[in-house]
């Protein structure tokens, strides 16, 4: 049960101190897998599965806490993420009017935005190489770039193709 | 501009007048606090929406306005905006955060948290069955192989993510001016050098670079915005 307390506290922390659905990421990452709980298959599994089901971005720990906690873990999970948005009811009561526009304000969530950017590329890269690299890997990085950067092809079908490309080829 | 700024500030204070009307009954003549609806009334839309809303935050985001703005009119263009705007600031999922801020306007304190939970349970129910289902065929190697193609393809669109965070921000720190944008590329460069060589703790990293940045901005934006 501790086990479970201290997922949610994992995850709590993580988005009280970040913003948007993947901001957490990278806390999470270095927090799971300094404890040996979760392996870098398991967060391309529950990235994966968070971009194919509905909802806001940011429903992927849900499913990577099922891989560490099961049901239990995963509605921990739920809680966890639920409470971090609720404190933008204190901001607006205060603290947004006073200090929203104050150029540290700004220049604070950009930074944050910026190394959350930079630390998600590192995270990504070790994703990578739970697949294999090769060329056909690579290709379908590409391909997935391309393809996304037109948004006009559904993530849905983009995985599906992928899924198809490596049952064929891997 | 200067007729502008009044009529915005003005409407803040309407607005915050009306957010206050939840835990203060002696406040509820405003009249900017919408007749009340039904908490479940918001439960149900907005988990109509959290189980509709296939392909991310940006579907998300649309089906809210579309169904707060237009199709009920609850909130005006402004306030939309306006709300998404504070929202970016917010800990965690900034969508959840936009539902609770509506929530809240609409129906008080059981507004928020009913919107919020409307919002995430079918969502998640739905997100928590399909890893389910995922968990029980895993290790077959037809699915191995069929991982080993999506696993790029998640990089990919992520990577794509990366990128579409940084560009508005390195945009936005163009426009700060060159200072500005030395600085933004630094944090950047440096916060993925720290994260891929030292065993440093990740939330250091990030507010580091938010502490540094902010104090970046107080000494280089003041200058930037006084002719105006």
């Amino acid at each position: 049960m501790s086990h479970h307390l201290e997922l949610f506290w994992i995850m709590l922390r993580a988005a009280l101190l970040s913003t948007t659905g993947t901001g957490n990421l990278p806390i999470v990452h270095q927090d799971l897998l300094s404890r040996g709980w979760a392996t870098d298959r398991q967060f391309a599994e529950a990235l994966a599965i968070g971009q194919i089901s509905p909802g806001p971005t940011g429903l992927w720990v849900i499913s990577l806490a099922y891989f560490v906690g099961g049901l239990p873990g995963a509605a921990l999970t739920l809680i966890a993420i639920a409470l971090p948005p609720l404190l933008v009811l204190v901001l607006v009561h205060g603290l947004y009017r006073r200090f929203g526009h104050h150029p540290a304000t700004q220049g604070f969530v950009r930074g944050l935005a910026l190394a959350v950017a930079g630390v998600f590329v590192v995270v990504l890269t070790r994703i990578m190489n739970t697949a294999r690299w090769n060329s056909t890997s690579l290709m379908i990085t590409l391909g997935a770039i391309v393809l996304g950067a037109t948004r006009r092809v559904p993530v849905f079908v983009m995985l599906a193709v992928a899924a198809i490309v490596g049952i064929a080829l891997f | 501009m200067a007729a502008a700024r009044p009529a915005h500030g003005e409407r803040i204070d309407h607005w915050h007048a009306g957010l206050t009307v939840g835990d203060s009954p002696s406040r509820t003549k405003e009249p900017f606090v919408c007749s009340a609806i039904s908490p479940w009334r918001l439960f149900r839309i907005w988990a109509v929406i959290g189980a509709q809303s296939f392909g991310g935050g940006s579907a998300t985001l649309y089906l809210i306005r579309r169904e707060t703005v237009e199709r009920h009119g609850w909130l005006t263009d402004d306030d939309f905006s306006r709300y998404w705007g504070i929202c970016q600031i917010a800990p965690g999922i900034n969508i959840l955060a936009l539902v609770s801020l509506i929530g809240w306007r609409l129906a008080g304190a059981s507004g928020a948290l009913l919107s919020v939970g409307g919002l995430l349970l079918p969502s998640a129910g739905i997100t928590v069955g399909l890893t389910s289902i995922y968990a029980g065929i895993r290790d077959m190697p037809v699915v191995r192989a069929a991982i080993a193609g999506v696993v790029p393809a998640t990089v990919g669109l992520g990577l794509l993510l990366a990128f579409s965070m940084v560009r508005p921000l390195l945009k936005s720190a163009r426009s700060d001016g060159h200072a500005s944008t030395l600085v933004a590329v630094i944090l950047l460069l440096v916060s993925t050098i720290a994260a891929a060589m030292a065993r440093a703790p990740v939330i250091a990293i990030l507010w580091s670079a938010g502490a540094v940045s902010a104090l970046a901005q107080w000494q280089f934006a003041p200058r930037q915005r006084s002719p105006r």
